[in-house]
């Protein structure tokens, strides 16, 4: 399917309600504008970029055909296992940047992907397959400048009994719409993904996220935490499909947000679609503001307010990736948020 | 003879928490070294009183008032309190989950000290406070009371406790749901604070006071103290209850 030939998706659909594509797209929703490569490079870690990715277009997806007409460049990443992490950078540059990475887990790995640059506006495409019986850890960390937009997809097959972890650090870009989905291809795989969100201005970060659990015996977990400040919106929706047959999955969606003004927003939508009857699925959301016991708990300790309630945003969003397994993607993904948090909240 | 030095000192206090009246003219005095026990009944206004002297903002002061060290507290924040030397150890304490208690220590005690503390010279005074509360390392690692046990709760707040060294020391039921030896160890943490402290102790239970010697034993009804002895009057109470306290009522 050309991106010409499809429709401008309605905000009736669930994916699209609360960021419209024509408010996500670079420009006119009729045009693919001309874009430049996001730079992709090694930091550190055993691995090797190499040019060129299978293409994986999930058929009529708007955002997706999109993301693949506005750039054709794709780097694999190659992990030899000599290492627990492999720290990348991508940068994007330009008004209109475009970026795919695929990496393949043949090993078990951890790779953290640091997102930064002054573009206006940014797509990424990121494409990976855990191995059989292998345990892959994916992070990003979302460091974009602060006017810039994202458009950002996520596509992950999951093998026979592999591990594959998800973790998501959005700090940067002002308007940010993500769609993450996974899809286990056989028996006895597990996914566990955490997602944590800072708003502050008038930060717009939209995720979506859609597990299927297309054969049984598979499990996942997501945990989304967002912290919202000033008129800050935070959405996030989820979409946890368990297919007929597909007995004795374990699944669940926790949802939280903090709102810490007034005018902060924040959505939380969880969907379950379960059509396989032995099965385990649940799935929950709050929004709340700071808890006043909390709150006068650390101040009778003698933080001020402003300090008590730093932490208690800390907390919140470093609670986010309590779930997750590998170490090495959790330290990377909290210290990142420490110094983020540290700047943004002049500590 | 010495002067005894003032650290508290409640007058004709009255508390009311969203109209509904709590305190009703509660007097105090308490000076350092000095052990106070509040004894009474469940809703007799005792937690209130600990609540309110460290300045909950649920509670509100509509007569009478609290000095701290010749201080009026009224215009004193909460974190003031902490700072100036004040301490509660609550009854529930909070649950503060992606905090890891090292890292609210470290916070706290800098805080309370107003200047940086070492990390080398903090761990020692860490693992020292730990080591007498035979309390495991491990728990620095653990999120602020997130999945505790009431026992390790209880230690979490006598630990902060030593490490704050303050100069009153609020202890809210600190006892309730301890087992023998947690309760000795707590009692030591208090013993270790309150000869250089004034210490309030608010407890339903004697057996705490096998191990930590009260000065004085008040009990109260109806949000003021009715009664005020020695240790001796916590023993009558445990035999006898309060019913011998209460106004005859009329026939």
């Amino acid at each position: 399917m050309k991106y010409a030939d499809l429709a401008v998706p309605s905000r009736a659909l669930h994916l699209w309600r609360y960021t419209p594509w024509a408010r996500i797209h670079p420009s006119s929703v009729e045009s693919v504008p001309d874009a430049t490569p996001v730079r992709f490079s090694l930091i550190e870690g055993g691995a090797a970029l190499v040019d060129g990715a299978p293409r994986i277009v999930d058929g009529d997806d708007i955002a997706r055909v999109f993301l693949s007409e506005l750039g054709s460049s794709a780097t694999t990443v190659q992990t030899d296992g000599s290492t627990g992490v492999v720290h990348l950078q991508a940068v994007a540059s330009g008004h209109v940047a475009v970026g795919h990475l695929h990496l393949e887990f043949n090993h078990d790995t951890a790779v953290v992907l640091h997102l930064s640059g002054e573009a206006d506006w940014t797509g990424l495409h990121v494409t990976g397959a855990v191995a059989p019986n292998t345990r892959g850890a994916f992070g990003l960390i979302n460091e974009l400048s602060s006017n810039g937009k994202l458009l950002h997809c996520e596509d992950w097959a999951v093998e026979r009994d592999a591990f594959l972890e998800l973790a998501g650090l959005s700090i940067g870009g002002f308007r940010c719409k993500s769609d993450i989905r996974t899809r286990f291809h056989n028996t006895g795989g597990r996914l566990n993904q955490a997602i944590s969100v800072h708003g502050a201005g008038q930060r717009h970060v939209d995720h979506h996220v859609e597990i299927h659990h297309d054969v049984a015996h598979t499990d996942s977990s997501l945990h989304v935490h967002a912290a919202c400040d000033d008129q800050s919106h935070a959405i996030a929706t989820g979409l946890l499909s368990i297919a007929e047959n597909a007995n004795h999955c374990d699944a669940g969606q926790v949802f939280k947000n903090l709102l810490l003004s007034e005018k902060a927003r924040a959505e939380a939508i969880p969907e379950l679609e379960v059509l396989a009857d032995e099965v385990a699925a649940a799935h929950g959301a709050a929004s709340a503001p700071v808890d006043p016991n909390q709150l006068h708990y650390l101040m009778s300790r003698g933080l001020d307010e402003e300090s008590a309630v730093a932490l208690l945003i800390e907390g919140f969003m470093q609670d986010g990736f309590s779930t997750l397994e590998n170490e090495a993607l959790v330290d990377e993904m909290r210290t990142r948020l420490t110094v983020h948090l540290e700047c943004e909240l002049k500590r | 003879m010495t002067m005894s030095e003032e650290i508290l000192r409640v007058e004709n206090l009255h508390v009311s928490v969203d109209g509904t009246p709590i305190l009703n003219g509660m007097d105090l005095l308490v000076n350092r070294g000095e052990i106070h026990v509040i004894m009474g009944r469940n809703g007799a206004g005792k937690s209130t009183l600990a609540s309110v002297i460290m300045g909950h903002p649920a509670y509100e002061i509509t007569q009478g008032n609290i000095h701290y060290m010749g201080t009026n507290l009224e215009e004193m924040d909460v974190f003031e309190r902490a700072r100036a030397g004040m301490f509660l150890s609550f009854q529930y304490p909070a649950v503060i989950p992606g905090v890891k208690v090292g890292t609210f220590l470290k916070k706290s005690v800098q805080a309370v000290r107003e200047e940086e503390v070492k990390g080398r010279e903090f761990r020692k005074e860490v693992n020292e406070a730990m080591a007498s509360l035979e309390m495991q390392k491990s728990v620095l690692n653990r999120y602020v009371n997130d999945g505790f046990s009431g026992g390790e709760k209880k230690r979490l707040e006598i630990l902060q406790m030593l490490l704050l060294k303050p100069h009153l020391a609020l202890l809210d039921e600190t006892d309730s749901g301890l087992d023998i030896d947690a309760l000795r160890i707590v009692s030591k943490g208090i013993n270790t604070v309150a000869p250089n402290a004034g210490c309030l102790i608010i407890t339903h239970y004697q057996r705490l006071l096998d191990h930590v010697k009260p000065h004085f034993v008040h009990v109260m009804i109806d949000g003021a103290i009715v009664q005020s002895g020695g240790p001796e009057l916590a023993l009558k109470l445990e035999s006898e209850g309060y019913e011998w306290l209460d106004a005859p009522k009329e026939a």
